[in-house]
């Protein structure tokens, strides 16, 4: 169990800066792509900032208004930060013939960069890790971190999610159909009865310790599995809601991470048909896209609505607005094989 | 004849300026903005370039004008303006 005290998120709706949140307007989609709202990043200086790939803007972004903090560590979860980079860095040995190659891409051609970047630029020289197991990257980072503030509660940490639509990354997922080949809305995208979803990216970062003063929220607990039968999904989310809740606890909401996908409806039919009536059932891919680390924008989400209580209309897809959120259940599927389950709560 | 090479050296010196922008990724800079004896690292009077930015200068030189640096102590000698960079290229290019 860990304590939020702070988050940040740059994502392709109006989530960055904090003062200028607006989760009611929903910004659309182009080309099948919600690509993240660029800040301007002025806390960069311009020097640095021509030098960072995409992800590592999106990365120090988010990561710079919650370094004031000076966490105890930094952990980030992405599973293709570094990867565009990578490529240009291995293309530029084969078009080059192995002679002189520029550096530029090569320091940011491993996913560490985003966590070494901050570090960097901060001087914070405290654990610095990544994780970057695809679509459980996020939900790794936050284990890890669960793990270290169960040895040292009094610890804050820096905990994050980022990824970018990368053009290469997207020409695969797209030939292997995780992208929708017909032009899609975002707004529509729950109607569209097709294989893929649209691409997205994003970063969110998180400023957590075992201290209860204060925080945001409680992120209560996490389980993962690897799985395409949507029965032994569903009966590890039955399993997960006996072990976390006590008697007379229920979910005020169950946030999805549907996409858009006709062939992973099952998953997220049979993991509904476990909640009561009283669960309202959301949905948040239709505000960042498909990306390997969407739950961190997910919990992002969750700490908004238990911090304001209030969930925008858009996002319901069965039930009503309550009056009151306390137990909010994440649920996020990356290609139909990952799996994760996130309990997070009010502080109560 | 004069007119000439100084038309040329112009050209190289814009084609120069072109190609620092593009392969540095200056995107707030014009190569109008880049005087010709402006220093490239330090602030200040300086473009603000630095150390990474030297190698991916060492880099154009070997691709756009095939010549290679192979000692440091050269390279700061050349690295140092618009002006002194051209002269290098005009005296040392293969290509």
């Amino acid at each position: 169990m860990l304590f939020i005290h702070q988050t940040t998120c740059i994502s392709p709706q109006q989530t960055f800066p904090e003062k200028d949140i607006n989760l009611e307007y929903l910004y659309e989609s182009s080309d099948n792509k919600l690509k993240a709202r660029d800040p301007g990043y002025e806390n960069i200086p311009a020097n640095q900032l021509r030098k960072m790939g995409k992800s590592v803007r999106l990365g120090m972004g988010a990561a710079l208004p919650l370094i004031p903090k000076d966490p105890k560590g930094i952990i980030i979860g992405t599973a293709n930060a570094g990867m565009e980079e990578s490529i240009e860095f291995m293309k530029q040995i084969i078009d080059h013939n192995e002679g002189i190659l520029s550096p530029g891409t090569f320091v940011q051609s491993t996913p560490n960069t985003i966590a070494s970047q901050i570090s960097l630029y901060s001087g914070n020289k405290g654990y610095n890790i990544t994780h970057v197991h695809a679509g459980m990257a996020f939900e790794n980072a936050l284990l890890d971190t669960a793990m270290l503030i169960k040895e040292n509660p009094l610890n804050t940490y820096l905990v994050g999610g980022v990824d970018e639509i990368g053009t290469k990354n997207h020409n695969i997922d797209r030939l292997q159909s995780w992208y929708k080949k017909e032009l899609v809305s975002n707004i529509h995208l729950y109607e569209a009865d097709s294989p893929g979803s649209i691409a997205g990216e994003g970063a969110a970062m998180f400023l957590v310790n075992g201290n209860k003063t204060n925080a945001m929220a409680r992120f209560k607990a996490l389980t993962t599995l690897y799985s395409e039968d949507e029965d032994i999904v569903a009966g590890r989310m039955q399993w997960f809601l006996d072990d976390q809740l006590r008697t007379g606890e229920n979910i005020d909401l169950l946030l999805t991470g549907e996409n858009g996908d006709d062939r992973l409806l099952k998953f997220f039919s049979a993991c509904e048909s476990i909640m009561d009536n009283e669960t309202t059932v959301a949905r948040f891919k239709h505000m960042c896209g498909e990306y390997p680390t969407a739950s961190s924008f997910a919990l992002w989400i969750a700490c908004q609505v238990l911090t304001n209580q209030a969930l925008p209309q858009h996002m319901i897809k069965k039930g009503s607005i309550k009056k009151e959120y306390k137990n909010l259940l994440i649920y996020n599927n990356y290609k139909g094989m990952q799996h994760s389950f996130m309990l997070v709560s009010k502080i109560s | 004849m004069n007119q000439m090479n100084t038309m040329e050296t112009g050209q190289l010196k814009q084609q120069l300026k072109e190609q620092i922008i593009k392969f540095l990724n200056l995107t707030s800079v014009t190569p109008d903005n880049i005087k010709d004896d402006q220093p490239l690292f330090g602030e200040g009077e300086g473009l603000g370039l630095d150390s990474i930015d030297s190698l991916e200068l060492i880099v154009l030189l070997n691709r756009e004008y095939g010549i290679i640096i192979r000692d440091p102590k050269e390279g700061r000698k050349v690295l140092v303006d618009i002006n002194t960079i051209v002269a290098y290229i005009e005296k040392n290019r293969t290509k």
